[in-house]
């Protein structure tokens, strides 16, 4: 997790190897990639769930775990993200790629012209901020009629199949952990820390906070747009309360909380557990929002650093970390 | 002037800073040359710690101007200022907490320039952190750090910069002694004719062996400036900032005599609080071993000892803050030591933190209250005006926002809100600590108030002279273990007690 040398613990696990790791790496996504050949239709619907929540996570996590910035603003990105994208499928007759590349830099736009009040907003107010944010962007879909008011709009264009879209999904995800990995094992992971644990003092020893936030909040809206319009693609219809809806927030906080805030894999093994409880539980909607729920509390209450917190613990507690460091 | 001159390293002209009606700097200059290490003293108060968040950035100054390296810097942001080399301690240590000892100074130098060679930047960390003395700390993370070190993990950021002007805030409040001399050896070290050091300090001894230049502040305003020596041996500044505790004869005066009457009975009752064999620590590292200590009623009992000794932790052990490992903890012929905090709390028993601890969002009164909502109205009135008696200053603010007021006032409003539980006993965990001496006299003479009514007190201190002036049995604490015990006067004797001033102590 540290990005200086000296202060890894001295591990001589082969997992630890750069290249071990990208090697690792690449062979899990050629398998993602061939993944939807194999697999029954079924477990291609809920991976293309679950890659979609992967990305939303990780974007949060970057922005909350590692920025500091909570925010409940991933929905105004989203919904950004699936109206761009259908408005250019269906108006210019652009590729999916093109479309959904446009959507992302939409959002890095609406991100830039928010930071100047946002970042003003500290804390707490920072998260009420970014709410504001998608409330008002809802309201605004709403309301203007170009965008169909509250029926929404169809996609007119020819949609792909569930393969194709879980094979982008699976690239999304190729460019969320790319950025994940610069974003938590560089040296600006250092600056991105600093700031997360004060911002004022950072600024102090140099740091310009406003920018190092801004490249944070720009690249996450970005992943959460393209996600947006990967699942408006889907659906092949969109409506204001769907794609601007608080559960596209409010879930990716749920996951990297069960996963573990601020840790690399916590957006992952949190949207597994999450995607899973939610499979399991499909019958039964309301009980699924309860257990979430009491899941939450209880992890908040004895494992704040999520389930990959609770790992760690294990591993250090069994691992020869401990005899070497101490 | 002459034409010759080097231009200063700094020009501050007519710095000024007001916060509403209130004027926290008033028209203050500051030249300083390359090289020169000035020295800041005054008054809680008396604006020392705005003038640092004016010079650094982090408080933008209502009117003048800051001329640095040649540059005006007056409307650059703090992260501008620190990139031109402007690095500055804070008072109460900020580390960046869930990282690591070294990549809090990885944060300067990566901020500064991004594309460092690592082995470059390792050998920096690596030269800074053995110069501050946390050589071994590198991969602990700064969370784990007990207060002291946290502040020498400020300076230790600070120098991560490479900075040409140090602003240093009372990074030696809370030193003993040797520590001190280490502190003084380390800003020694840092001048050199490429960087200046401001220091705003308390501690005497080191504005006296480090600082060329000495300005003297109060309610804004420069009051004095010249060199160190000059301005220490000025009787106005002897009056207004360096109070009884530096004069020959004053010492007396704040001397409680023990009183005859609470002593005879002591033998025969039972102790309020008896700790026996207690040992506790944090995580792996275990500070206290077996100690045991009791209070008698109306008994002040002071608890003395080097940094890290285990003073502060016996303070939380007591209050239920901590859990210990063994032992067992009796308060007035009851166990506790199962206790939660707040259960032991309402039996009477009130710890007045090291810190101050005063809730930031609540005026002056309303602290006050919060430690009385038991109490019916009228006795909560009572409370109040005995400890408005006691520190008048805080009947003054008594609407005024709880960390508005100076370090000063915040330690007095602290220990008023120890009072206002009406407690059996009263714990004082470092009250001294960050405080101008005239400050201390002040307190400590409202704790000799207390003793002459009869209060219980356990008095956790590091200011070894005044504590043993005010109690009637001192421990001295090392290592977690009491190593010596006795009234004031044996203890005096002792040659340990020497040792402990001068940390030589095995």
């Amino acid at each position: 997790m540290s990005v200086l040398t000296t202060s890894v613990p001295e591990r001589s696990l082969l997992l630890h190897h750069p290249f071990v790791r990208v090697a690792l790496s690449g062979i899990s996504f050629a398998a993602l990639l061939a993944a939807p050949s194999f697999l029954p239709a079924y477990f291609v619907e809920i991976g293309f769930k679950l890659l979609l929540y992967i990305v939303l996570a990780e974007a949060w996590n970057l922005l909350a775990g590692y920025c500091g910035l909570v925010s409940l603003g991933s929905s105004s990105f989203f919904g950004l993200g699936a109206y761009v994208t259908v408005g250019l499928l269906n108006h210019t007759g652009s590729g999916i790629g093109l479309a959904l590349a446009a959507s992302a830099l939409v959002a890095m736009t609406l991100a830039l012209a928010m930071s100047r009040g946002l970042f003003r907003l500290r804390g707490l107010y920072f998260t009420v901020g970014t709410l504001a944010l998608a409330e008002a962007l809802r309201l605004l879909v709403v309301n203007v009629p170009w965008f169909g008011g509250a029926t929404g709009l169809f996609v007119s264009a020819d949609l792909p199949d569930v393969t194709e879209l879980f094979r982008d999904a699976a690239l999304l995800l190729v460019v969320a952990s790319l950025v994940m990995t610069l974003a938590t094992g560089s040296r600006f992971s250092v600056l991105l820390r600093a700031v997360r644990d004060d911002e004022d003092a950072a600024s102090q020893v140099g740091v310009r906070a406003f920018r190092v936030k801004l490249a944070a909040f720009m690249v996450a809206s970005a992943l959460i747009a393209i996600a947006g319009g990967l699942q408006a693609i889907k659906l092949g219809a969109i409506e204001p309360y769907g794609s601007f809806g608080l559960q596209w927030s409010v879930d990716p906080l749920a996951i990297v909380i069960i996963g573990g805030l601020g840790m690399r894999f916590g957006a992952i093994v949190g949207a597994i557990f999450f995607v899973a409880i939610g499979e399991l539980l499909a019958d039964y909607p309301e009980l699924h929002v309860a257990i979430t729920g009491i899941i939450l509390i209880i992890l908040i209450r004895c494992a704040p650093r999520g389930l990959c917190g609770l790992l760690e613990t294990a591993l250090r507690r069994t691992g020869p970390t401990k005899v070497a460091s101490s | 002037m002459n034409a010759a001159d080097p231009p200063p390293l700094l020009d501050a002209v007519g710095l000024g800073k007001r916060y509403g009606g209130l004027v926290a700097i008033e028209s203050l200059d500051i030249r300083l040359d390359k090289g020169r290490v000035l020295g800041v003293i005054g008054p809680n108060g008396a604006g020392k710690s705005t003038l640092i968040g004016l010079l650094g950035g982090a408080i933008s100054a209502s009117a003048g101007q800051i001329h640095f390296d040649g540059h005006d810097i007056t409307s650059l942001p703090a992260s501008e200022r620190a990139r031109s080399g402007i690095g500055r301690t804070y008072q109460i240590p900020r580390p960046f907490l869930d990282m690591t000892v070294e990549e809090n100074l990885a944060v300067a130098q990566f901020s500064l320039s991004p594309f460092v060679a690592s082995g470059t930047a390792a050998a920096e960390r690596r030269e800074i952190l053995d110069r501050c003395g946390l050589g071994d700390a590198a991969p602990v993370t700064a969370r784990d750090l007990p207060l002291l070190r946290r502040k020498r993990l400020e300076v230790a950021r600070a120098l991560a910069l490479k900075p040409k002007l140090l602003l240093l805030d009372e990074v030696g409040a809370g030193l003993i002694d040797s520590e001190v001399s280490e502190l003084i050896a380390l800003i020694q070290s840092l001048k050199d004719a490429e960087r200046s050091i401001i220091i705003i300090e308390h501690v005497i001894r080191i504005v006296k062996e480090c600082c060329d230049d000495l300005m003297v502040i109060n309610f804004g305003k420069v009051l004095a400036r010249g060199p160190t020596t000059d301005v220490l041996g000025s009787d106005e500044v002897a009056a207004i900032y360096l109070g009884t505790s530096h004069g020959a004869a004053a010492r007396t005066s704040t001397a409680v005599a023990p009183r005859a009457d609470v002593a005879s009975s002591m033998a025969s009752t039972e102790p309020l609080l008896a700790l026996d064999g207690v040992s506790a620590g944090y995580g792996q590292a275990r500070v206290l071993h077996d100690l045991s200590l009791s209070v008698m009623q109306g008994q002040v009992v002071g608890l003395l000892g080097s940094n890290g000794a285990g003073k502060t932790t016996v303070a939380h052990v007591i209050s239920r803050a901590l859990p210990i490992t063994a032992g067992r903890i009796r308060f007035d012929g009851e166990d506790i030591t199962r206790l939660p905090a707040h259960a032991v709390a309402t039996r009477g028993l009130a710890h007045c933190m090291e810190g101050r601890r005063i809730f930031g969002s609540l005026s002056v009164e309303e602290n006050l209250l919060v430690a009385a909502r038991r109490a019916d109205a009228a006795e909560r009135k009572t409370r109040l005006e005995r400890v408005y008696a006691l520190f008048p200053v805080l009947a003054d603010r008594r609407n005024a926002p709880g960390t508005s007021m100076s370090g000063g006032q915040q330690q007095a409003l602290a220990i008023g809100r120890a009072l206002m539980a009406k407690p059996r006993l009263v714990i004082f965990d470092e009250i001294s600590l960050g405080l101008a001496p005239v400050m201390m006299d002040r307190l400590y003479a409202a704790l000799a108030e207390l003793k002459r009514e009869g209060f219980t007190m356990l008095v956790v201190e590091q200011d070894i002279e005044r504590a043993l002036d005010l109690a009637d049995v001192a421990h001295i604490i090392n290592k977690g273990r009491i190593t010596l015990s006795g009234p004031p006067a044996v203890l005096r004797a002792d040659e340990r007690l020497r040792h402990l001033y001068f940390g030589t102590e095995e």
